[in-house]
């Protein structure tokens, strides 16, 4: 186990930069998640970090070793790669063994710490398969199996999950939580699933055009959103943003001008930002009725879509096409274009600059 | 879906003619050895011999040195097998693998060389080999075999090497292997059924020239290869085809004996499990 510590580093291929200077302090036995949307920069930093694609600028220290330069193998960390990448000539014993047979440690020795990895995988009874006989599930614990034998200063984790089915997925998290609390090593984990980062990490460092966004626990983030990209990227469904017009702390919003309860001393156009949870069926202290487009059920509750003169920032973003959305809870029937009343507390108003996107 | 009565009639009836199509040749090499000469001038043909004549092959094996021959050949071919798979294992791996400047025309610079039909280089490959006083030695032919092998099996092996994950390779480096380790422990072991069919490929090739083994050998016959042999057997008034057919059935008995051998790596899906 290690404290890693990413200084500067960057990544460009020609004059394209792909990685802006990252610079991240990682604690030992920290579980840092790093996520985004595609091409953000997070894999290419993650490939950095494990040597198998060199840094334009920078240092990378592990422990008390700088490793900028050294290759993959002689850096002391393990890593979990989005398709498995399980050797398929070799079984399940080899391939858990194969790190350590690669760096001379003695057969018994390996026997013993191959046995122990698979006892704690539940992979035992297929140690002598080849690894096409397993299932997508069995693949990825053999693939974990492969990092924690060697007993590395750090795990490197490339989407580990992306490629299996919902249920197993929600499994397999839980159970590399809980192989990260028993063995306790230093994690990075890259990840463009917001649920993933949330439910796993430490910390999330979320990244866009390979710029660090925000780097904060989930729940700073969630409440705390550095800008619009986090607050949009972070929740689900998203937070709705409104156009609106801030003077003297009143905000034009829904055709109403709202008092804000916190003083800012921002004048002029603002996105506003409300998660559609803070959005009540009924009356609230601001109200305002609505006329739904879509209502989707999810049992106990509703996600109810309508349109907003305000809410023209969405356009063309994904899944903002059908305007914003109140998440409410309700287990009747919601009639389509029938007019309904929500409600909302104007303290849970998120306010951006229009001009910049952070927040005020 | 099941077939019907008329499909399966249909696709059996292909099945046949294809084969038959296919090994009429075989059966045909194999009918003229055995046959007498008078019986094969015969008009209309015999499909089978009256009497068949199954010494031919031990006087044939006895009267010409068809073992020194076929060890000449062997020799020429699992050289040239050696020498190209050596040069297009690295040569298909750094296409694949690796981006360079200039590195997809080089690749098709490469491809080029196969292009160029192989009477074409006889001349300056005879005048380069002159200069090195090689004429008269199999290394000529390993040499020539290799220049007509070696752009093809390069693109043969680069297409199934960008089949394999980069991440097995880098999986291997995490693991502890440098690059060429990767492609030693992990890639090669992976890439056996390419690695199989791109030998077989040279093999045969290298097998069946005559016009290289025409060229460089004619003038030393110890060291003749198995087509140039068979052809001194035609004679100037009188060909005996039944002796050449018994010496062409020798030939071709280590082709098959190596496409057997070879057939258990050419199996595909080795890279199943490795991925999702």
């Amino acid at each position: 186990m290690a404290n890693i510590s990413i200084r500067n580093v960057s990544k460009s291929y020609g004059a394209l930069n792909v990685l802006r200077p990252f610079s991240l302090e990682i604690e030992n036995g920290e579980f840092v998640v790093l996520v985004g949307p595609s091409g953000c920069g997070k894999s290419t930093m993650l490939k950095i970090l494990a040597g198998l694609e060199p840094a334009s600028e920078g240092q990378i220290i592990i422990g008390d070793r700088e490793v900028t330069d050294l290759a993959p193998g002689d850096r002391d960390i393990a890593m979990v790669f989005q398709n498995y990448a399980l050797y398929p000539h070799l079984t399940v014993r080899q391939n858990i063994g194969f790190g350590l047979k690669m760096r001379g440690t003695d057969k018994t020795e390996i026997d013993r710490r191959v046995d122990d990895a698979a006892r704690i995988l539940e992979v035992t009874p297929y140690l002598d398969r080849k690894p096409k006989d397993l299932s997508g599930g069995q693949r990825q614990r053999v693939a974990l199996g492969r990092a924690i034998v060697r007993q590395p200063q750090a795990f490197l984790m490339d989407e580990p999950l992306s490629n299996l089915d919902a249920k197993l997925r929600v499994h397999m998290r839980a159970e590399i939580g809980a192989l990260h609390k028993r063995i306790g090593v230093t994690t990075v984990y890259v990840t463009h699933d917001q649920v993933e980062a949330m439910t796993m990490a430490d910390r999330v460092v979320i990244m866009q055009g390979g710029i660090i966004q925000q780097i904060a626990a989930p729940d700073e983030l969630f409440n705390n959103p550095a800008n619009l990209f986090v607050a949009g990227f972070i929740g689900s469904p998203g937070m709705n943003f409104l156009n609106a017009d801030l003077r003297d702390g009143r905000l034009t919003a829904f055709g109403q001008q709202l008092t804000l309860p916190r003083a800012t001393s921002h004048q002029g156009p603002v996105v506003v930002g409300l998660r559609p949870e803070h959005l009540t069926l009924g009356e609230g202290s601001v109200t305002f009725g609505v006329r739904p487009t879509l209502v989707e059920s999810l049992g106990s509750e509703k996600y109810v879509y309508f349109g907003a003169e305000e809410a023209r920032i969405a356009d063309g973003e994904e899944g903002k096409s059908k305007g914003l959305i109140a998440r409410v809870s309700h287990s009747g029937n919601l009639p389509r274009d029938q007019e309904l009343r929500l409600g909302f507390d104007p303290g849970q108003l998120y306010l951006f600059d229009a001009k910049t996107g952070e927040r005020l | 879906m099941r077939r019907t009565f008329v499909q399966s009639l249909a696709l059996y009836a292909t099945v046949v003619f294809t084969l038959a199509m296919i090994l009429f040749p075989v059966y045909w090499l194999l009918v003229t050895a055995l046959s007498t000469t008078d019986e094969l001038y015969r008009l209309p043909p015999t499909f089978w011999p009256t009497d068949p004549q199954w010494d031919i092959f031990a006087r044939v094996w006895a009267a010409k040195p068809i073992l020194l021959w076929l060890w000449n050949s062997m020799l020429a071919a699992i050289g040239s097998v050696a020498l190209s798979m050596l040069v297009s294992v690295s040569a298909g791996y750094a296409l694949s693998r690796y981006s360079m400047r200039g590195g997809a025309t080089m690749g098709m610079f490469v491809l080029t060389a196969k292009m160029l039909p192989a009477t074409l280089l006889v001349i300056p490959l005879f005048s380069i080999f002159s200069s090195f006083g090689l004429i008269g030695s199999l290394w000529t032919l390993v040499l020539a075999h290799s220049t007509m092998i070696i752009p093809f099996a390069t693109w043969m092996l680069k297409g199934y090497f960008d089949t394999i994950p980069k991440e097995l390779e880098q999986a291997a480096m995490v693991d502890g292997c440098s690059p060429v380790g990767a492609m030693v422990r992990v890639v090669l072991p992976i890439a056996t059924p390419g690695l199989a069919a791109t030998a077989l490929y040279a093999f045969v090739l290298s097998w069946s020239d005559y016009a290289y083994a025409r060229t460089f050998l004619v003038n030393s016959p110890d060291n003749w290869t198995a087509n140039l042999g068979i052809t001194t057997m035609q004679g100037e008034y009188v060909t005996y085809w039944n002796d050449i057919s018994a010496a062409s059935v020798f030939i071709a008995l280590p082709i098959i004996a190596i496409y057997l051998f070879l057939e258990r790596y050419l199996v595909g899906g080795l890279t199943a499990g490795a991925e999702k």
